[in-house]
């Protein structure tokens, strides 16, 4: 069992005629992952890598059990393509969209929160477990990132994802689950709501997240760590250290928040609450190694 | 964006929010025949968009026509490149408030911040006297309701007719947040005016980019960028920030780039300029390299590593760029993701030296800026 999603997690594409729907969706499948329908307005009794398509979430749903959707929806239709999964019950949501206005992603998280439904993303590559399943776009194939292990990875980025996650790698681990939960500044779940999750894995010893200047997520981590509610070893890497105050640096998510989430006070709230704090990508796999020196 | 305040006036008084009457004015002659108009005092405030104007010295109040054409003169001149004012009327002040819309990202709900006491920086307050903030949150979905607007005005202990003025006024900033897809609305201060009417000081109002595909009715201009390089950028969809260091950054992802730039800075180097490449501008390395080229910097540095942005495309483009743009400092390239050994051999057979390590290439960076062979 990994988390959010595994071998048998019966997944939906929406958007999946679509150029990016249709190419991810054979990786996805490559990988592992259990498609069983898709969903293409006007589109419906047309396959895609064998998958039928229908014409609504909810057509599809009716014709098979569905655990999770994948959304290759483009982000001003992103609001409606949620509400119709939500709508049909499903519970785990991830939306790839870059470019999600900001108060359609306020009402997508306050669906998702009413609803008890995770709602990954947007603007991020979504969740894979490697070697099992993944929902998303991530370059699996290269194995010196993307190596199957026992580290919970979550992250606000993409490419600084693979940067330090082939760190991880490069110190002998490997990821048992990482989810982005994207960069932008309302994203459908927060880091601290996934660690639970995390907490409870038994495939995971230890938890990496990546984050970067502006917000308030890195300090709901260092909460959820001070209050005892998760006790894993976490190891945090976070961008923007120097940045200058006033420049609108790193993501939309990094620049909203005005006024809070200097990286400085994100590292000693951490610190405080006994997180070890990565000053480059490199020491996040060296900090894993003090953790764990007798893993190989 | 973030608009000029004279633009969020607009926005505001259209909603019917009331503001003091005001001109803008682009040339000192335009600025004292517009106070004229008006009437005196009047107050000269520069239209930029950093905060702090009044304490810059960005904002002058002026008694006659001969000292509003001397202080707007001196006004144009400002290194800060105002190139335009708002010459509005000066109020007789009772009292100062605060009003905002924003988001609460964690309850994911709007929130209206209101506080009894405004006219100054809203952080200081938040921090040295946070129990006079009110902090309101309402679904977008419901919009703000009647009730809720009525409880914080009353809450922030205004009666009578102000009450009844702040209600209306709250209820119309709620339009203008919801109607412009506002990542803040904010009045700061709102005053109480000494014959007892509630008037907008200032105005701010900062549209998400995101939406623009809908927000169509203020667009980029000039004006809202202190370089050509910044706007041109903008323009271009190229997230770019202008520094005045040594080394160039062309990279890809938020993170990265963020990432690479506290990696110079411990290494001892300095950062020219901030761009972003990855995403949906991984296909357009020419453009980005000309924007960097535009900077005198010494090196510029190259570090992605992407997934659909592929490294064998962004290689090729960064050849292509090399090729058609002859730049004329060195270039050092960290080139990883998708199709990586496809990258390498790109960038060898064009000559150059990739490097595989990030550290490793912005210590290659740092060593050219400080002199050290190419």
């Amino acid at each position: 069992m990994s988390i959010f999603i595994d071998t048998s997690t019966r997944v939906l594409i929406q958007g999946i005629t679509g150029k990016e729907g249709s190419y991810w969706t054979k990786h996805m499948q490559e990988m592992g992952t259990k498609i069983v329908a898709g969903v293409t307005p006007g589109k419906e009794g047309q396959t895609v890598e064998d998958i039928p398509v229908y014409h609504s979430v909810k057509r599809a749903a009716a014709a098979h059990s569905v655990d999770a959707s994948m959304l290759f929806v483009p982000p001003r239709f992103t609001r409606d393509a949620v509400f119709e999964a939500l709508d049909a019950g499903i519970k785990k949501i991830v939306t790839v969209a870059d470019g999600i206005p900001v108060h359609d992603a306020v009402e997508i998280r306050r669906a998702a929160l009413m609803e008890k439904a995770i709602v990954v993303g947007g603007n991020t590559s979504g969740v894979i477990s490697p070697g099992k399943a993944m929902m998303g776009f991530f370059p699996y194939w290269i194995e010196r990132v993307y190596n199957p292990g026992r580290i919970g990875i979550m992250t606000r980025s993409g490419s600084l994802t693979n940067e330090v996650t082939s760190m991880v790698v490069a110190a002998g681990f490997g990821v048992s689950t990482l989810i982005g939960v994207g960069g932008d500044p309302v994203p459908g779940v927060r880091f601290a709501e996934m660690l639970p999750f995390y907490q409870a894995d038994p495939e995971t010893d230890a938890v990496v997240i990546i984050g970067e200047l502006g917000g308030t997520m890195e300090e709901e981590v260092a909460a959820a760590i001070a209050d005892g509610s998760f006790t894993k070893p976490l190891v945090a890497f976070l961008g923007g250290r120097t940045a200058p105050e006033g420049k609108k640096m790193g993501h939309a998510g990094a620049i909203v928040s005005g006024g809070t989430g200097s990286v400085k006070d994100k590292i000693a709230a951490l610190e405080k609450a006994g997180a070890r704090v990565a000053e480059r990508p490199r020491l996040v796999g060296s900090l894993l190694r003090e953790v764990f020196p007798a893993t190989v | 964006m973030k608009l000029f305040e004279c633009q969020a006036k607009e926005v505001f008084a259209a909603a019917g929010i009331p503001v003091p009457d005001s001109r803008q004015a682009r040339t000192a002659e335009e600025a004292s025949a517009a106070a004229a108009e008006i009437g005196f005092p009047c107050v000269l405030k520069s239209q930029l968009l950093q905060g702090g104007r009044g304490k810059a010295g960005l904002i002058k109040v002026v008694q006659t026509e001969e000292e509003a054409a001397a202080a707007a003169a001196g006004l144009f001149s400002r290194p800060e490149g105002v190139r335009i004012l708002l010459v509005e009327k000066a109020v007789e002040i009772e009292k100062e408030l605060y009003l905002s819309i924003t988001i609460d990202p964690v309850e994911s709900r709007g929130m209206i911040i209101a506080c009894a006491e405004g006219g100054v920086e809203i952080e200081t307050l938040a921090k040295e006297k946070p129990q006079a903030l009110i902090r309101e949150k309402f679904d977008l979905s419901r919009g703000l309701e009647a009730f809720r607007a009525r409880s914080v005005v009353y809450d922030m202990g205004l009666t009578g007719d102000t009450a009844k003025q702040t209600v209306k006024i709250l209820s119309a900033l709620y339009q203008v947040f919801s109607r412009y897809d506002a990542e803040l609305a904010e009045i700061n201060p709102l005053f109480i005016t000494k014959d007892g009417n509630v008037v907008a000081g200032d105005a701010k109002l900062s549209i998400d980019d995101n939406a623009s595909f809908r927000q169509k009715e203020y667009q980029l201009t000039r004006e809202y960028f202190s370089s050509d390089a910044e706007y041109e950028a903008a323009l271009d969809g190229i997230p770019y920030l202008q520094f005045h260091g040594d080394i160039g950054l062309m990279c890809a992802g938020a993170g990265l780039t963020t990432t690479v730039y506290d990696l110079i800075n411990y290494e001892g180097g300095t950062v020219a300029n901030y761009l972003e490449f990855g995403g949906p501008n991984y296909r357009r390395a020419v453009r980005a390299m000309e924007l960097c080229l535009k900077n005198p910097s010494k090196v510029i540095l190259v570090v992605t590593f992407g997934t659909i942005a592929r490294a064998d495309v962004m290689a090729e483009g960064i050849v292509e760029a090399i090729g058609k743009l002859h730049p004329d400092r060195p270039i050092v390239t960290c080139i990883r993701g998708t199709n990586e050994d496809r990258a390498v051999e790109i960038l060898e057979a064009a000559g150059l030296k990739p490097i595989f390590d990030t550290e490793e290439a912005v210590r290659e960076a740092v060593s050219i800026a400080k002199g050290g062979a190419a």
